[in-house]
């Protein structure tokens, strides 16, 4: 099996284009959290906060190549562009059928399905629609939109797993390459922040509703007051690359993925479920070779749910014990849902090179349901060299991915 | 030719495909000289369909239009049938 490392991030999130703005974001404990304008309009929209993306400039992107790119596409193109600049590596490499990528979202297209119906449906007349309104919505839009602007000629697909969708997409480009199909993959997610996006968590009194007017304060992941998720905008993209071709060109090696795990929880589609999260994060250890000591700190999903804090926490607490560190990311940037896994992930790779962890921003008094695991409630200075990342969906899909630092020898 | 028919075509050609003005000539072939593809002409007919307020889509003598002077003639023809 080829081992497989992890060279470049790229991100788009609510504080702004680019790992070093959400890092900035972080640094400085800011919660980009707003509360959107014009959403009362929504009737039964109880949450009426959301992390929506100050999109960039698309003018660099050929017409012809753009016309096909909706705003999730557009988002996933921007931080890809960025991870393959961080990676060093040159577009003009990219047209072999040894680059590929694998992005995947929650919801596809939101907007664009929006707009479709919203064309189609007051008088049930399809000759409005745009021959784009498809590309931009389809559920591998983000995939087919980044091949083809950067002509990869590779693996493409893209991964349907609501929260977990990004880290599926990275841990099934760990399986590509480990297995020799691929040698460099991109791989992540994408989110659009839309009413019908937070809607859908909304009506199942899974979004945060008590805060709108003081949105700052939410999500609160492990947190008593936590209410629910923020649904978050952005996009995440890693670039993936067999070891031995990253050395041959020198390339920044920022970790090498050892373990990964995804699973079904045979439950339910929307309560979490500790004992199959258990069962997923033992198969990523057992698979990296490492056992609970081993780990520096858990990334973990935590949205700030109620029941799936609370779950996971005691997830986390059985595998690896009280005295590992554990944070969430979703205070600073919200729910990024089908992006949070890479995006994410891409942040810890920063910490990892920083050798500093953040806090879980909005924890102020720890719930009696999450105890059991130490929160991170302070910046802490420590070696990284084993994370566990984890992603919780719905539908009952878990994943876990484990990085490990490379030692300057392996370099 | 109806000046006006003109300009609310090139209109549409350079608000949904980004053209200059000045690349716009009577002669120029919507696919070679324009770039257009069969993608752009979808919208290009949902866009000239709002514009001219006229049904396009099913038309089958799209299919003969290469030049943009073949679509003012196509789009006045079409305009005077509708009147009539």
């Amino acid at each position: 099996m080829n081992r497989v490392v992890i060279t470049g991030t790229g991100a788009v999130t609510g504080m702004g284009n680019g790992v070093d703005a959400l890092m900035e974001g972080i640094e400085n404990r800011r919660c980009a959290t707003l509360r959107m304008p014009g959403w009362e309009k929504y009737k039964g929209l109880r949450s009426l906060v959301g992390v929506p993306v100050e999109l960039p400039s698309a003018r660099h992107i050929p017409r012809k190549v753009r016309r096909s790119m909706g705003r999730l596409s557009l988002l996933a193109v921007f931080a890809a562009e960025e991870a393959l600049l961080s990676a060093g590596i040159d577009r003009t490499e990219l047209a072999s059928d040894r680059y590929g990528c694998v992005v995947g979202s929650t919801m596809g297209g939101a907007e664009a399905l929006n707009d479709t119906f919203e064309t189609m449906l007051p008088d049930h007349d399809l000759s409005k629609l745009s021959a784009m309104k498809f590309f931009q919505t389809i559920p591998h839009t983000a995939a087919m939109n980044i091949a083809q602007f950067l002509g990869l000629q590779g693996i493409v697909m893209a991964t349907a797993a609501a929260c977990a969708s990004s880290l599926q997409a990275v841990g099934t480009g760990f399986d590509l390459i480990r297995s020799g199909r691929q040698s460099v993959m991109l791989c992540g997610g994408a989110e659009e922040l839309h009413p019908t996006v937070t809607g859908s968590f909304d009506i199942l009194f899974a979004s945060s509703a008590s805060f709108n007017e003081d949105p700052q304060r939410t999500p609160r992941p492990f947190d008593t007051e936590r209410d629910g998720i923020v649904c978050g905008e952005g996009a995440g993209i890693l670039v993936l690359e067999e070891y031995e071709h990253a050395k041959r060109r020198g390339a920044p090696v920022l970790a090498e993925i050892t373990g990964y795990h995804t699973c079904g929880s045979g439950a339910h589609v929307s309560q979490a479920d500790r004992s199959s999260m258990v069962r997923c994060m033992n198969s990523a250890l057992s698979q990296a070779g490492v056992h609970a000591c081993d780990i520096d700190l858990v990334n973990a999903h935590a949205t700030a749910t109620r029941h799936g804090d609370a779950q996971e926490a005691k997830a986390v607490a059985s595998v690896l014990g009280p005295d590992v560190p554990v944070h969430s990311l979703k205070g600073y940037i919200g729910h990024t849902l089908g992006a949070s896994g890479a995006v994410e992930l891409a942040a810890v790779l920063e910490m990892m090179k920083r050798e500093t962890v953040y806090p879980t921003l909005n924890l102020e008094k720890v719930d009696e349901d999450c105890r059991g695991v130490h929160h991170v409630r302070e910046t802490i200075n420590k070696k990284l060299n084993t994370i566990l990342k984890n992603c919780f969906a719905f539908g009952g899909i878990n994943a876990s991915l484990v990085v490990r630092k490379l030692t300057t020898g392996e370099k | 030719m109806d000046e006006n028919i003109i300009e609310l075509t090139n209109e549409v050609f350079m608000e949904s495909f980004e053209l200059e003005e000045e690349k716009l000539e009577p002669e120029a072939d919507i696919f070679a000289d324009l770039g257009l593809d069969s993608l752009d002409v979808v919208d290009l007919i949902v866009a000239l369909q709002e514009k001219f307020s006229v049904t396009l889509r099913d038309d089958e003598r799209i299919k003969e239009i290469s030049t943009l002077e073949d679509l003012y003639r196509f789009i006045e023809h079409l305009k005077t049938e509708t009147l009539t």
